[in-house]
Parts: structure tokens; C-alpha cells; sequence
């Protein structure tokens, strides 16, 4: 017996119900793949918290410009930085001004009050306290730099609820991914018992049973990777449409650009490759509860 | 050949039969008959390499079926057609579906070459036209050649009938005698097994051997220069009935 012929052996002796399995877990795998990559991207909350918070390096004044743009440079080098941008002290007064309307009368007296300052932003995957601390610990050690401020009160308290969001929502995930195994064995339980006779038929005729339930396996493993890679590209494309069409989620989830990223693209292809190992292991435990059934 | 010693089944309890030696050559036409319960569907599962037996052993070309690695009963399985006596098919199957699952257990087959084997099989058996037929709706004598062309799809060396005389009724009879000849001729094996065998068969052999409970009846077979237009039927009996069985 061939092994192409047994891989598409569903296809050949139950096209009707093949077909509609597949649709079925296209179904279930393209809002699946989408919620993946939504979370991957945004780390569940790392993305948007990381865009609300920040810290501050004060700077002593007077502080020369190239210094400060200097000091900023290598801030943003730093690994687990983002980026960090130097403000001169014309800046933070017009920021001041644009927060505290009517108040420029407090440089008439002596001059701008308002020192130049580094703003800083983490990396969303590096929002965690030991990098907080390495930064903040470099920054202290700088002479320039007169006080830096973290947040450290409310950063246990922030990193904590970032690390709920993240139990949940690849929980929640999780949870479907596991309803979504047991309808994969339902389906290929099904679909055995239904070609229970077929397969006995080819036994007697000395196809032998363990390759015709690794060929079935296999078979099926193909289609799903088949159909885990058309649901991630249609995912893909609608997210990568609702990031261009609504900016603001760019906050949340990222730029459309990080969908190509070879850290995406890898863990695009371990999303695949876990769904055809599942399908490949429900067709076996499948054939396996059929031809319990029949004896 | 295929050949088997001492051959004993134990069921239910008890000895269906033993002791019982057979053998059928390359290229002939045996029918094994026996009365209803006697264990003819179990003998042909044993002789199929099917189901082994509780005593003896089958031998096919020198090769025993069940004492020797696996992969010999699996070759001379592949090598086999059966057409059993009872058939369990979902509803929803048809004729075509029929001769799909023999494609696929010979191997797999291109779907242009399946359609045109399978006109020419049906046609043969009396089915033309039949693909789209549920199995279903089929009666047991259109079942049964349904089955029996199926399994020819796969050009099988050895075929093995149960029951598939007497299901096709009196008026294939002769179709299927004459089918059985010219596939015997080509060097296959066909072996039946049959609650009576039809008495022109039954005159044609002659003589039958005594196996265990079994008759087995050897039907002519004519050589392959045979000259062309000889008739599909069962030759006719030299002269007077069968005369008896060779223990």
C-alpha cells in the first residue's frame, strides 16, 4: 500500500465529513491564532504599561545640551530601554505651561524654574523590577543626573497586575486551546468509528494497522499545519488592517511591522507545529477509542 | 499453492472440526461446501491468513502463514480478494465507494483508471451503469457481484468467495462459473465455499475429496490455448452425474 495514498485516506472515503472537520477547525483556529498573536505581541498588558509608565532623570542645571543629549544616548543603548529622550529646560517649561496654563508668570522673576530632564521608556518585555533597578542604579551614578524618579511605591503594585494579566489572558487561552483539543478528538473519534469498517476492510487485505494509524496521523498533522498557517495569515493580515486603520492600538498591541519580526514568524511557526502535533495525536487516540469500540 | 495441514478450529466450547488437510493449486477452481454452522467462513479466514487456527498451519508457496514473521501473511493478504457473506456498510456508501476502498488496498489507483476498470468489472457481473447505487439499495445478488467486481480491481492472485454462488441466485451462476474459469486460466486461484454447489458445477467436477465436514469440488479448468468463443458455462458432464467423493 503506498504512503501517499494512506496519508489522504479520510479524503478518499469520507470527503463530506473531512471537509466539514476542517472547516470547522479553521473555525476554531483563525480566532485562535489571532487572540495568539494579539497576546504575543502585546505580552497581555507589558505593551501598554510599559507606554504609561516611565522614569525621569532630573538633571542639575546648567546642564550643556550636547551632555544631556549625550547622557540620553546612552541610556537609550541600554538594553532594556527603549528609548530615552533628553528635554532641555525650554522644553520642560513649555511642557509646564501646556499642563499649567497661566502660570507663565513664574519665569518673570528669575528665569526658567524648570531643570532639563531624560524621559525614559522600558522595553514592554523588560518591564520588570530588576531592569527598573539596573536603570535607575546607572542613572544615580551619573554626577550630572541630580534625581531620578521611578515610581518605585507603586512599580510592585504595577508589576504585580501585569503579571495577573498575563495568567489570564494566556489562561484564557489556554482553556479554549484545550476545548479546542477535545473537539479535535471528538471529530477524529467520529471519523474513525465512521470508517471503522474501511479500516478493517483494508486490514484483511494486509494493510498493516500501524501504518495505516501513523499515515492517518501524519495525514492529518499536514492538513492541520495547513490550515493553522491559513488561519495565522488571515489573522495576520486583519490585525496588521486594524493596527493601520485604528493607530491608537499600536499602544496595546504594537507597530503593524512587529508581525514580521523572526521572533513573530518563530512563534508563529511553534503555533502551527503545536496544532499539527495535536491533530496528529488526536487521530491517533482517535483510531485508537474506535477500534476499542468495535471489538 | 496454497496448502494446509491439519487444520483444527475450536469455538464455543467445542472441536468445530479437526485434522482437516487441503490444497489448491495455481490456477484452479475449488468449492468447498458444507452445511449451514459447519465453519466454512471460519475455514476461509484461516486459509486467508485472516485468523489463524487452533491447530495446523497454512503454508502458500512455501511459506507458513502464521509460524513465520508477520510480513508473509500480510503479502499473501494483499495478494487476496474476498467477497465475505455478510455485508455491514453505512448507509450513505455507494457502488463506487466500493471499488475507492479497493483502489486504495491495492495500492492506490489514479481516479481516471478506477472509473474505466470499474464500467468494465460491473459490466462483467451485470452491473453496468451501477457506480452511483447505494449499497443500501442493492439486493443480495447485485451486493454480492458489486463485491466480487471490487475486489478484481486489484487484479488479486488469490480470491476467495463465501456464499457469493449462492447470493448471485441461479441466473448469474454461470456467469460467475465462466468468470471464475478465466481468471483461474490466468493463473489465479479461486476458492469458494458454497452451502451446495450447483449441480451443473457439481457434474462438471465430478469427483469430490472429503475434508473434515467439508466437500471440496475441483472445477475444470481449461487449459489457456483453449480456442477462442468456448462457452462461459460449466461444461456439461461426460456422461451420467458425479459418482461419488475420494475421502
Amino acid at each position: 500500500m503506498s504512503g501517499p495514498g494512506l496519508l489522504w485516506i479520510d479524503w478518499r472515503l469520507a470527503r463530506g465529513a473531512t471537509l466539514r472537520d476542517s472547516i470547522l477547525r479553521f473555525l476554531f483556529v483563525a480566532p485562535a491564532a489571532f487572540a495568539f498573536l494579539v497576546l504575543l505581541l502585546s505580552g497581555v498588558a507589558d505593551r501598554f504599561l510599559a507606554s504609561r509608565y516611565a522614569i525621569t532623570a532630573v538633571l542639575r542645571t546648567p546642564v550643556p545640551q550636547g551632555e544631556g543629549e549625550g547622557l540620553a544616548g546612552k541610556v537609550a543603548a541600554l538594553p532594556s530601554v527603549r528609548d530615552a529622550v533628553y528635554r532641555d529646560p525650554e522644553a520642560a517649561w513649555k511642557e509646564f505651561l501646556l499642563a499649567y496654563p497661566g502660570l507663565d508668570s513664574l519665569r518673570a522673576s528669575g528665569g526658567n524654574p524648570l531643570p532639563g530632564y531624560i524621559h525614559i521608556r522600558m522595553r514592554p518585555e523588560r518591564l520588570t523590577r530588576a531592569d527598573v533597578e539596573q536603570v535607575t542604579a546607572a542613572l544615580r551614578s551619573v554626577p550630572i543626573v541630580e534625581k531620578v524618579l521611578a515610581g518605585e511605591e507603586r512599580l510592585p503594585r504595577m508589576l504585580l497586575a501585569k503579571r495577573y494579566a498575563a495568567a489570564t489572558g494566556w489562561g484564557v487561552f489556554g482553556a479554549f486551546a484545550a476545548i479546542f483539543l477535545v473537539v479535535l478528538l471528538l471529530q477524529e473519534r467520529g471519523r474513525a468509528a465512521f470508517l471503522a469498517d474501511d479500516f478493517h476492510f483494508l486490514r484483511e487485505r494486509g494493510v498493516p494497522e500501524a501504518r495505516m494509524n501513523a499515515s492517518r496521523a501524519a495525514g492529518g498533522a499536514i492538513a492541520a499545519s495547513l490550515t493553522a498557517a491559513a488561519g495565522l495569515i488571515l489573522s495576520g493580515a486583519a490585525l496588521r488592517f486594524l493596527l493601520q486603520r485604528y493607530p491608537p492600538l499600536e499602544q496595546v498591541v504594537g507597530p503593524p511591522g512587529d508581525l514580521l519580526l523572526p521572533a513573530t514568524l518563530r512563534a508563529a511557526a511553534a503555533f502551527v507545529l503545536c496544532f499539527a502535533v495535536l491533530a496528529g495525536g488526536s487521530s491517533l487516540l482517535g483510531s485508537r477509542a474506535a477500534r476499542a469500540r468495535r471489538k | 499453492m496454497i496448502e494446509a495441514f491439519r487444520l483444527g478450529i475450536f469455538a464455543r466450547g467445542t472441536t468445530l472440526w479437526d485434522g482437516v488437510d487441503l490444497a489448491f493449486d495455481d490456477g484452479s477452481v475449488s468449492v468447498i461446501v458444507g452445511p449451514p454452522s459447519s465453519g466454512k467462513s471460519v475455514l476461509l479466514s484461516v486459509l486467508r491468513g485472516e485468523r489463524p487456527p487452533d491447530a495446523g498451519d497454512v503454508v502458500v508457496a512455501g511459506e507458513s502463514l502464521f509460524r513465520g514473521k508477520g510480513g508473509g501473511s500480510r503479502s499473501f493478504r494483499a495478494s487476496c480478494a474476498f467477497v465475505p457473506e455478510r455485508f455491514a456498510d453505512p448507509s450513505v456508501r455507494t457502488v463506487s465507494d466500493l471499488f475507492r476502498l479497493s483502489a486504495l488496498a491495492g495500492g492506490g489507483m489514479k481516479e481516471g483508471e478506477r472509473r474505466a476498470r470499474q464500467e468494465g468489472l460491473l459490466s462483467m457481473v451485470g452491473l453496468a451503469g451501477s457506480g452511483e447505487w447505494r449499497l443500501a439499495s442493492l439486493s443480495a445478488s447485485e451486493r454480492a457481484r458489486a463485491e466480487l467486481a471490487a475486489e478484481l480491481l486489484r487484479g488479486p492472485r488469490f480470491l476467495f468467495g463465501d456464499g457469493v454462488v449462492a447470493a448471485a441466485g441461479g441466473t448469474f451462476r454461470d456467469m460467475l462459473g465462466g468468470l471464475f474459469r478465466a481468471l483461474a486460466r490466468e493463473g489465479n486461484t479461486i476458492v469458494l465455499a458454497e452451502r451446495q454447489i450447483p449441480e451443473r458445477w457439481a457434474a462438471a467436477a465430478g469427483q469430490w475429496t472429503d475434508a473434515g465436514p467439508f466437500r471440496v469440488y475441483r472445477i475444470p479448468v481449461p487449459a489457456a490455448s483453449a480456442p477462442a468463443g468456448e462457452s462461459a458455462a460449466m461444461p456439461a458432464p461426460a456422461g451420467g452425474s458425479a459418482t461419488g467423493g475420494v475421502a
